[in-house]
This record gives structure tokens, sequence and C-alpha cells, in this order.
């Protein structure tokens, strides 16, 4: 009797010590494996942000984007025919791409930014306490002063003569060139005319005679 | 009380079209504001038709031409308040407002986004890229893979960015785009071959030795999508017949023939093959070679560039003329302290005036091995 009461505990300790490996050998096996790195730990850097007009795509490193696509350094950054861009360096500045340009835009945290120019027309802004350059691949085109700040326009290669407006002016020609004032009044006129007989439809005798 | 209904009625028709002609009329000033980029046509397009969302948006639109973000942050908000469920709004509202520098108020707008459209490619894209700007790649990436889930197109976006990101670093990069099948992996082995070849092929093939992938020809040749392997230029094919030829050989089963008819442009490449170098390392590539009655000015010759600046690191004789018999020909060079890759091709030297070339060559056996450097007396 005593030896089976001693036998008891024993058989159940062990029970317990079994399922208790188990349980640690279930949790083990479905812990997960955590190959990937910490993406958290990458560095802080600059990233710029790319604005495209009419949102219409270019291309940035042989591949298409948009506006509010992320332009990191060393980008290859290409516009068409009829498409142009602005490149917001955030604290740095922004650059200006017109139509058919070819650029590689580099910059960094230390407040370098550098345009090589392959063909096309730019315009850099850079703010203070940035080093802007505009450059060829044979030599330097433009350089800002640091210390105020500045804006660097210039057209490299053949038939690049017009660089971007930095601040677009809107509006435009207005209708048959006749300037966006004249337009309205246009408009405003036409509308006023189609809609006056239905303000005034109480009136049976209308405005005239 | 058929005139007072007949009066009800003309007055219900007076009515839709008065509304019609105001709807009728902000719509073509609308579509002229957006034309024109004019804030004064926009202007009139809102004041005559306030509760249509689109002449709020083409409102931003021309404000945002003129770099007036704030003006046209306004409009967008009065657009959204119209019309809550466009993503696209949301979008465009959230773009101005990271232009004012508001990144937390353009973030609130393009979560909108996300919950009005969150199975769609473009919301995750655009908040992804936000979210990266602010410096917080876990959740940029997490929806930077969203959208190239949804829509394959913005893959090769997706890894552009991670690389960049990771800064050239193939594991980081790896762990931002979480590549989940085979042609993910496909398509970043594809983009790394054009920005790090080691890295490519290590991917591709899980190390990076110095060989030649089937340098005896005794496999197919793939004439086309080729990353690894040998390449034969396209712009060269429809000038000469290849064929892998199984009576002329000189180990194996198999060589490669290839029979001229006059066309070849001189300095142009006709097959090539990149292979993962050791920098600062002396190799040396060896062949075989076979030719028949080969009658140009120009004769081929193999050599060795390196494939991040395409400079000649060495050159192997010129190819024989006559029939003979198989001819060893190799090429002695030292890589570059920063080389990852060389490519081998075959090339033909120039001639003064017009330069065909006629006849039969047969390759086989290309060989890299890692030699001891000649130390100059």
């Amino acid at each position: 009797m005593n030896q089976k009461r001693r036998n008891g505990p024993r058989a159940i300790a062990a029970l317990l010590l079994f399922s208790i490996a188990q349980v640690s050998l279930q949790v083990g096996l479905a812990e997960p494996v955590n190959n990937a790195t910490d993406v958290t730990s990458l560095p802080q850097q600059i990233v710029a942000r790319l604005t495209t007009r009419n949102n219409q795509p270019i291309t940035v490193n042989g591949l298409s984007a948009t506006t509010g696509a992320s332009i990191l350094t060393g980008a290859t950054i290409e516009t068409g025919a009829d498409q142009s861009a602005t490149v917001n360096l955030g604290p740095l500045g922004s650059l200006d791409i017109a139509p058919n340009t070819k650029l590689v835009l580099t910059y960094d945290d230390q407040g370098n930014v550098k345009a090589l120019l392959i063909y096309g027309c730019v315009v850099l802004s850079a703010k203070k306490k940035t080093n802007g350059e505009v450059a060829t691949e044979q030599s330097t085109l433009g350089k800002t002063d640091p210390a105020a700040g500045g804006v660097l326009r210039h057209c490299f290669g053949p038939g690049a003569t017009t660089t971007p407006n930095p601040t677009p002016a809107g509006g435009g020609g207005g209708l048959f060139g006749l300037g966006t004032a004249a337009t309205v009044a246009i408009f405003a006129g036409i509308g006023a005319a189609a809609l006056t007989p239905l303000a005034f439809q109480d009136n049976p005798s209308g405005a005239n005679p | 009380m058929r005139i007072g209904i007949s009066l009800l009625e003309i007055a219900l028709c007076l009515f839709l079209i008065q509304a019609s002609a105001r709807f009728g009329f902000s719509r073509l000033l609308t579509r002229y504001a957006l034309i024109t980029h004019s804030t004064s046509v926009a202007d009139a397009a809102v004041s005559i038709n306030p509760s249509d969302p689109d002449t709020h948006r083409a409102r931003a639109a021309a404000y945002n031409s003129e770099q007036r973000q704030a003006e046209a942050t306004q409009s967008l908000d009065s657009a959204v308040s119209l019309r809550y469920r466009d993503d696209y709004l949301w979008i465009e509202l959230g773009n101005t407002r990271e232009d004012l520098g508001d990144t937390s108020g353009a973030l609130a707008a393009l979560n909108q986004a996300v919950r009005w459209a969150p199975y769609y490619a473009h919301t995750h894209w655009q908040r992804g890229n936000l979210l990266l700007r602010m410096n917080k790649p876990h959740e940029a990436f997490a929806d930077l893979r969203q959208a190239a889930t949804a829509n394959q197109k913005y893959f090769p976006n997706l890894i552009d960015l991670a690389w960049g990101i990771a800064k050239g670093d193939l594991k980081t990069t790896q762990s931002l785009i979480n590549v989940s099948n085979d042609t993910e992996r496909q398509a970043l082995i594809r983009y790394l071959a054009g920005k790090s070849f080691r890295d490519a092929f290590i991917l591709a093939h899980g190390s990076a030795i110095a060989g030649f992938l089937n340098g005896g020809f005794e496999e197919p040749l793939a004439l086309n999508d080729v990353i690894f392997g040998w390449v034969i230029a396209p712009e060269q094919r429809r000038h000469l017949a290849i064929a892998v030829d199984a009576t002329q050989i000189i180990e194996g089963s198999k060589s490669l023939q290839i029979t001229f008819d006059g066309n070849w442009t001189p300095g142009t490449p006709l097959l090539s093959q990149t292979i993962v170098v050791e920098p600062e390392q002396t190799y040396r590539v060896s062949c075989e070679v076979r030719s028949n009655d080969l009658v140009t000015g120009g004769l081929p010759f193999v050599t060795v560039r390196d494939v991040t600046n395409n400079m000649l690191l060495g050159k192997s004789e010129n190819f024989p003329s006559t029939m003979g018999p198989w001819r060893t020909l190799n090429v002695d060079f030292t890589t570059l302290p920063n080389s990852q890759a060389v490519v081998v091709r075959l090339e033909r030297n120039n001639c003064e005036a017009s330069c065909p070339i006629f006849g039969t060559v047969w390759l086989d056996q290309f060989q890299i091995a890692q030699t001891k450097p000649t130390i100059k007396q």
C-alpha cells in the first residue's frame, strides 16, 4: 500500500513533466523564424517627392512614375515631349525638369544636390545651406552659394534651350488668345444671357419692352 | 384645377431647365479651367454650381498649377466634403497637403483614400510613398508591398525603391520586398542583373563562383530573355547561321557552329556571357576554336571586359582563318579593384574599308580559371 502511495505522486509528477515538455516543444516549434532584417533600423535619409505636370507619367530609373512617387538619390529621371516635372527635395530645395530632359539626380543629408544633365533643361532652386550644382559629364554648368541659396537655370545638348519656369504662371492665353479676363467675361456674358430669362421669368414683360 | 397643375408642370420644367443649364455651364467652365489652369474660370465654375465637387477639384488643379497650395487645399477640402467616398480626391488632397508641408494631414487624407479603396493598388502605393518620406520604412513597405500584390505593374517600382533605400544591400532589399513567389524572384533577379550582377547570380544560383554556364555548348542555346548564359546579339542574328554541331567536337558531344554570310559590324559583339569574378584577381579564359575558309579583313577574337565600365581587360589572338586542328585561345586578365563581373565576348577586328566576313567557325570548351598574378620585374 505504502509502495503504491509512494509511486502515485511520482507517476503524476512524471506525467506533468511530460505534459510540460510537450507544451514547451509545441511552443518552440511554433515560434516564428525571424530571418528578416529589421527595416526600422534603416538609416534615416532624405527622400524626395515627384510631381508631374497634369499627373502625366515620366520615367524614373527606366520605370513609369507619377505624382507622389519617391525619388531616391542616384535616380535617373527622363521626361518626354509634353512632360515636365518637379522634384521636391524638402530642406534642400527643388528641381524643375523641362520636357525632353534626362538627368541623374544625386543628393545627401549633408546639403549637397547635384543634377547631372545628360540632355535637356532644368532649374535647380537650392535653399540656404545647400550646395546646389548643375553639371554635365564634362563640366560644371553652375553652383549655388550655400550662404545665400539660389536658382540655377541650365540647358545642355542639341535643341535644349528653354528652361522650365519654377513657378509656372496659371491662366494662359484664354479662349482664342483673348486672355483669361476676356474669356471669363465672354463666358459670364453667355451664362448671364442664358440664365436671365430663367432667373427673372416671374417678370412677364422681360427686361426690355 | 387643370390650370394649376399645368402651371406647376411648367414651373417644374423651367426649374429643371435652369438646373440643367447651370450644371452644364459650370461643367463647361470646369473643363475649360482644367485645360487652361485658369483660377478665375475655375472660380466662376464654383460660383455657378458650388455643389459640384468637380468644380472644386478643377479650381484646386488651377491653384496647384500656380503653386497656391493653400487655396488648392481649401478647394479639395470642399470637394471631399461633397464626395467623400472618392479615393482620387483624397489622394489629391493628400498630395497637396504634403506640398504644404502638412505630412500628418496628408497621411490622414491618404488613410481616407485607402479606406474607400482598400483593395486597389494606387491608394496603398501613394500612402506607402508618403510613409517612406516620413521615415517610416516598415509601414511604408507594408503598403508598397500590398500595392504590388494588388497590381503587379508596381512590383518593379517596389524593387527599385527597396534597392535604393537599402543602398544596394541584397539582404535588406529582399527583406523589404518580401518575395513571395517565383515570378517575383525572377523579377528581382532581372532587376539586379542590371544593377549588381553578382547579387543577381547569387540569388539565382545560391553562390557566386567564376565559371561559364554551358561553356561546352552541350545544352541548347536560349535566344530570348537571357540573364545568365550565352547571349547572341539580336541585331546580328539575321546575318549569320548559328547551330549546335555534333560533328565537330573536341570534348563532350557538341560544339557551336557559326556561319557568316558577310555582315557583322566590327566593334559589335556577336556572342557574350557575363561571369562573376572577384576583384583584383588574375584569371585565364580559354576556349577551343576551329575555322573553315574564314575570309575577312577583320578576324574574330575573344575579349574580356569589366561589366561596370566596359573597360577592356584582355583579348585573345585572332581566330585562325584556315581549316586546321582545334586551337586553344587564351585571355589572361586581372580584374579591377571594384570588379564584380566581366563579360566575355566574341568580337572582331576592324578593317580600313568595307569589312565583310564569310566562312565558318566552331567554338567549344569555354573555361575560366583563377591564376597567380605574374610579378613584373
